[in-house]
């Protein structure tokens, strides 16, 4: 009990701490950022990247570089999770599912309908990523969880976990590759490889494909990890 | 107001770190404190009047883009730690057949 009491009295000593601290920021932050971002980031954001959402261009052309790790530990800790777990068992989906847990035959059909319609919005959220709220990591995540729900569906069907991480590594070489194309076309590294003098909707090219492949990626990655715990669990 | 709100919720998945006593609960934790830093993140960047951050004809004022940015990386490392340290868990269950932090020490112990 005294050892649950210093805990909480050690945490409110660190509110107490933040309380100060917090006073000023927000104050800074509200006056000092918007002017920042009404005088710099507002009219500069399009012109320089061509994406509308801002969010995509911070991703994928000012610091792709960050984004291009964060792919990469997502590659990594799925490797991880493939090496700790059985990977090996090969067995179709419907032994995983059928047996353990007793799926509602509401839940199967339900999932039919709404299976597509999950592809297609994940896809809309991929394409899309440049213009509305959205982007690659997210779409790739509504991908991931639509091709979960088609093991529902398909009992017959079985998942090649070694293969989905193979296509996943190339694919992040692949990701590595497009985006230091720009060496050659703008002289830096990773940033949008079009030259500045074609119009924004030429840029947007550039934007749409690696939206995809980063989309395809992330969407391979969450599978494999769904898998694994599948096969694991069972 | 709303940046104590979330560092309260930070606060409690540090009390919640420090004083669980099953394997799993603290994986749980880890998660908690992670979405009060998204939270507080997000509520920083998020200023007086501003719109979500996609510009256009007739947007004047936007929130912060550069803390939701931040934020997808925090997501996607977040959800792979939380997949990797749950697979971790599956291991010790199978080798010890208990996943209490106390008992696991204990027969570590009495080796």
């Amino acid at each position: 009990m005294t050892k649950h009491l210093i805990i909480i009295i050690l945490l409110g000593v660190l509110l107490a701490v933040f309380v100060v601290a917090m006073q000023d920021v927000q104050i800074l932050y509200n006056t000092a950022l918007k002017s920042y971002l009404v005088e710099g980031v507002i009219p500069r954001g399009f012109e320089e990247t061509g994406s509308r959402n801002l969010v995509t261009a911070i991703l994928l052309d000012y610091r792709l570089f960050d984004s291009l790790f964060e792919a990469g530990i997502l590659l990594i800790a799925v490797s991880g999770i493939i090496w700790i777990s059985k990977h090996d068992i090969e067995e179709k989906n419907a032994q995983f599912m059928y047996d353990k847990f007793k799926t509602p035959d509401l839940f199967v059909t339900f999932s039919r309908l709404v299976y597509p319609l999950m592809l297609t919005f994940g896809f809309y959220v991929i394409i899309n990523g440049h213009l509305s709220p959205g982007g690659g990591f997210q779409g790739g995540a509504i991908v991931a969880s639509a091709i979960l729900i088609l093991y529902y569906i398909d009992h017959d069907k079985e998942t090649n976990i070694k293969l989905i991480v193979t296509v996943e590594k190339f694919l992040y070489i692949a990701i590595l590759l497009f985006a230091g194309i720009s060496i050659f076309t703008r002289g830096t590294f990773f940033t949008n490889f079009i030259p500045t003098h074609y119009s924004y909707d030429v840029q947007t090219i550039y934007l749409v494909i690696l939206n995809i492949m980063i989309g395809f990626k992330v969407a391979l990655g969450l599978w494999a990890i769904f898998t694994a715990f599948l096969k694991e669990g069972r | 107001m709303d940046p104590i709100l979330t560092f309260v919720v930070i606060l409690i998945g540090f009390y919640g770190l420090s004083t669980s006593t099953n394997i799993i609960k603290s994986v749980f934790c880890v998660t908690i404190i992670e979405s009060g830093v998204i939270l507080l993140f997000l509520n920083l960047g998020n200023l007086d009047g501003g719109s979500i951050p996609i510009v256009g004809e007739g947007i004047t004022m936007i929130a912060d883009p550069l803390p939701q940015a931040l934020m997808i990386t925090t997501i996607v490392i977040g959800s792979t730690v939380t997949a990797l340290a749950l697979m971790l868990c599956i291991k010790v269950f199978h080798h010890y057949g208990t996943v209490e932090w106390a008992e696991i020490l204990r027969r570590e112990e009495g080796k």
